[in-house]
């Protein structure tokens, strides 16, 4: 017995031995170059893209033993180039998620997928990496012009050559062809296929030779409103073929294969998926090793991780606080950066007394912008003026514009209780609402409580989860619906928010047209047809000056994106904005000293 | 032996019924969906329809009950509905780290825990008695999420010893073992504050006992009286505890598993529930009941053996 609790003093002192021994400092898997990078070798892209300016804002737009993981088949062939020195390091990205959804980029709507699929997949255009402004050819070798021919729109696009596709289980590499785009596209116009299917409706797609392709529109559409459908954004992304057809539906959830700059390795489940560089990348070889995208869903745990070495990257709070306490960490550099999602009430007019005029305006003249921003900081948000965000967007209403018109609501509770007696309401009246846990939303509804108070409104407010607050606002739960959103121009703002189309529940293809609105429609028809941008963009201008009058929603301000990242990070680019919402990780991307 | 055995195993099986039948209601009666959660808020409503037809959630709910209970009679847990993957090969994956964890923590409550309560029991009223009792209270008080960040903050951030998150190469032993020092101890100190009260109170409650003065009067060495007579009675409630522990330790492990983003059954379950994806949820659920039917089996068992009146 003796020598039993000899042996049991032992192990707890080799337990606690382990614990407090000076166990080796994790090395990151991603040590930084200890000479200065040499720059990359790689081959220059087969043409020179031309890059054009996206529709420009029309404010001076300042963009800021067990089973192993899922892995990738090996390479049945080797690279066709041999592999050269690089800055090496595999970067580590914490996002805030709990696991990927989906990394068929037909289905990839959520953050954590858009940023993995950005890495691996390419499209005919894209956007200048961090700077959402401006368009550039990607797989195509150039911006096409559109021809009218027999009533409908033609665009026509030669593509680069040397994009090779990944190769993957059973397929070798091969370099993509008209075949794969027009494959790709009518896949992402097949609403069994792909969750953008809408916006490819009357578009129809033919491979003039492999490496020409032709988009035939039905109803002629502005650049402004088609370069998005065929950008490294939602539908536009180019899957291969024969991999798309070898993997299947399910596989390609997990195991994604496009032209990118990076390819997939492999994948744990709520865990991590690990990318790879693609040495065969059109545009040369990434600096990096490879890309570790991490799921964790919680902020402490990411701050932890950045600030203990394990993390490269990661996704930060959209709040001032956090970006304070944040900033003075040694080694650590924050980044704020657009694109801002927009955050804007919405007044659901089925919900008495929000079906009156005057209460609406009572509720927006009591509300006020800065209160609302300072609630998330003035570094991290701006105040809007219109539905569609001006500082990024054409078509949308700067302050000066909304002023102008008197549409600003500027604070003015007197005029506010005014109205309400007016209407019926001297003593106010109580509201239920829910809002999502998140941060974003959950600090805008408890700042909407605290101002409608003001007025005698008293809003009961019930904070429930993200996936159940969506649901929940979809069955016209709330009389009042703060919704942060970003979308990639002005038309699908206005028509999934205010087409009556949209209408929810009751709408022909419902959406999130919470106010039940239907007055903007012809504007909005007319917009999406006009082919002439200046035209265009007043349209639209038109349509929210409407619905400022009419003050069915009332614009609030725009969150930007927060990344904190090791200062031994560069992008390889500046970050003014991203329409995937994260920072933009490519062939450039690379660790310095 | 056998037939009590069997005895307790057929007497599971009503229990994993009854609990897989709340699962599957309970997971449905949340609002949204696998396909709202899959698809996000930039999805039409068009879209997140023939998604859920593509996952069957278009069927009447009894179907979808039967279909869920054929496909686990047959052992197929079925693939998860968002990712397509197989939940048995997902689970496999994680596991390991969640059976080293649990296993890890259990040993540091149990090594820790024994030890401490003997020592403060035997010490009864005195300084080491006071010290011990003070850090068992606290150990109680402090949730191990909180106990987690502290740990991370002081070894992982400030002295910088070992890695804050992740869990770690199961191939790589160093890799892995220092990835699982924090989070195990994290749950290791919070059990060794429970199993600690319960060791000094049973042995306290031993130490009075007539045989106790008896062997004492004998003449017998004080280390022999308490490790070969009263530790060994003493041992009776604490092994019968200790598979209750374990299930409240699991129940921490989930907690614990995502302050430190380690790979592991817990997270998985937290996942899930927030992509309310009903077939990787009832599976977690399946096999979590299967280990609180193992342990709570092996703990009646053990006790069994330590007390043999149990087995009549």
């Amino acid at each position: 017995m003796k020598h039993k609790f000899i042996l049991l003093a032992i192990l707890t002192i080799v337990l606690v031995g382990v614990a407090c021994t000076a166990a080796p400092t994790p090395a990151p898997t991603a040590a930084p170059p200890t000479a200065a990078p040499k720059p990359t070798d790689a081959p220059k892209p087969t043409e020179a893209p031309k890059p054009t300016q996206a529709p420009q804002p029309t404010a001076a737009a300042k963009p800021t033993d067990a089973p192993k993981p899922t892995e990738a088949p090996k390479p049945t062939v080797a690279p066709t180039q041999p592999p050269a020195a690089r800055s090496g390091g595999v970067l580590r990205i914490a996002q805030n998620a709990t696991d990927l959804n989906n990394l068929d980029p037909h289905y990839a709507t959520t953050t954590q997928d858009r940023s993995i699929v950005d890495m691996v997949f390419n499209a005919l255009v894209r956007y200048k990496p961090g700077d959402g402004s401006v368009f550039e050819p990607d797989l195509a070798t150039e911006l096409p012009e559109p021809k009218i021919v027999g009533g409908k729109q033609e665009w026509t696009f030669n593509l680069r050559k040397g994009a090779m596709c990944q190769p993957t289980d059973g397929v070798p590499a091969y370099e993509l062809t008209s075949e794969d785009v027009v494959y790709s596209l009518t896949k992402s116009a097949n609403k069994d296929r792909s969750a953008y299917a809408g916006d490819y409706t009357g578009m129809t797609f033919e491979a003039v030779n492999p490496s020409t392709v032709k988009i035939t529109l039905d109803n002629p559409i502005s650049k402004n409103l088609f370069y998005p459908r065929v950008s490294n954004y939602s539908g536009g992304f180019i899957v291969c073929k024969k991999a798309a057809e070898k993997l299947g539906a399910d596989k390609m959830k997990t195991m994604p294969v496009g032209t990118g700059p990076f390819m997939f390795k492999s994948y744990t489940a709520q865990d991590k998926i690990v990318l790879v560089a693609n040495d065969s990348y059109f545009r040369g070889k990434p600096q990096l090793d490879g890309v570790e995208v991490r799921f964790m869903a919680d902020l402490t745990s990411r701050e932890l991780g950045l600030r203990g070495g394990q993390l490269d990257v990661i996704n930060g709070a959209p709040d001032k606080a956090w970006v304070d306490k944040m900033k003075p960490v040694q080694n650590v550099q924050v980044d704020v950066f657009g694109v801002g999602e927009v955050a804007t009430m919405y007044f659901n007019l089925n919900i008495p007394p929000m079906d009156k005029l005057p209460v609406r305006q009572a509720i927006a003249y009591a509300l006020s912008r800065d209160e609302f921003l300072a609630f998330v900081g003035p570094t991290i948000g701006e105040n809007v003026y219109s539905v569609v965000p001006a500082k990024f967007l054409a078509g949308g209403l700067t302050e000066q514009e909304a002023k102008a018109k008197g549409l600003d609501f500027t604070t003015d509770l007197a005029k506010a209780k005014k109205l309400l007696a007016d209407a019926g309401y001297p003593n106010g009246f109580n509201l239920k609402l829910v809002t999502s846990e998140m941060t974003g939303y959950k600090v805008l509804y408890e700042s909407l409580q605290a101002q409608l108070a003001k007025i005698g409104i008293k809003a009961d407010v019930q904070v429930i989860d993200h996936t159940s607050f969506h649901n929940t606002i979809r069955q016209d739960a709330n009389a009042l619906v703060v919704y942060i959103a970003w979308r990639p121009n002005a038309d699908a703002y206005l028509t999934r928010f205010l087409h009556s189309d949209s209408i929810i529940i009751t709408g022909k293809k419902p959406d999130t047209n919470f106010v039940h609105y239907n007055k903007i429609d012809k504007l909005i028809d007319q917009a999406r047809v006009e082919l002439d941008a200046t035209k265009q963009v007043d349209l639209w201008k038109q349509a929210q000056i409407q619905v400022l009058e009419d003050m069915v929603a009332f614009p609030i301000q725009y969150q930007n994106q927060v990344y904190a990242r090791a200062k031994t990070v560069d992008y390889g680019h500046d970050l003014k904005s991203v329409l995937a919402l994260y920072p933009g990780v490519d062939e450039k991307t690379k660790f310095v000293k | 032996m056998a037939r009590y055995i069997i005895q307790r195993l057929l007497s599971s099986i009503p229990v994993f019924l009854a609990v897989l039948t709340i699962i599957f209601l309970v997971v449905r009666v949340l609002p949204g969906d696998p396909a709202t959660a899959a698809l996000g808020d930039y999805a039409s409503k068009s879209a997140v329809e023939a998604l859920r037809t593509k996952m069957g959630l278009d069927k009447p709910l009894p179907i979808q009950y039967l279909d869920f209970m054929l496909a686990l009679a047959r052992g197929d847990l079925g693939k998860s509905m968002i990712r397509g993957t197989p939940i048995i090969n997902e689970v496999l994956q994680v596991l390991p780290y969640t059976l080293e964890l649990t296993f890890a923590g259990i040993l540091i409550g149990v090594l820790l825990g024994i030890p401490l309560g003997v020592y403060a029991a035997v010490k009864r009223n005195q300084l080491a008695d006071y010290v011990g009792r003070i850090i068992s209270l606290a150990g109680l008080s402090v949730p191990a999420f909180y106990l987690g960040i502290l740990l991370m903050l002081l070894f992982a951030i400030a002295l910088q010893w070992l890695p804050a998150v992740g869990g770690g190469e199961i191939g790589d032993p160093v890799d892995n073992l220092t990835h699982l020092v924090l989070p195990a101890l994290t749950l290791g100190l919070v059990m060794t504050a429970s199993v600690a009260r319960l060791a000094r109170s049973a042995m306290l409650n031993v130490l009075s006992q007539d045989y106790v003065r008896t062997a004492r009067g004998k003449g017998l060495a004080e280390t022999a009286v308490i490790l070969g007579h009263a530790l060994r009675s003493a041992l009776i409630p604490i092994v019968s505890l200790i598979g209750i522990w374990a299930i409240s330790l699991i129940g921490d492990s989930v907690t614990t598993e995502v302050i430190f983003a380690r790979p592991g059954l817990g997270k998985m379950m937290v996942g899930a529930i927030l992509q309310r994806d009903y077939t990787a949820l009832q599976s977690i659920m399946v096999i979590y009941t299967g280990f609180v039917v193992i342990i709570n089996l092996s703990a009646d068992l053990i006790y069994g053996v330590v007390d043999p009146r149990i087995r009549h």
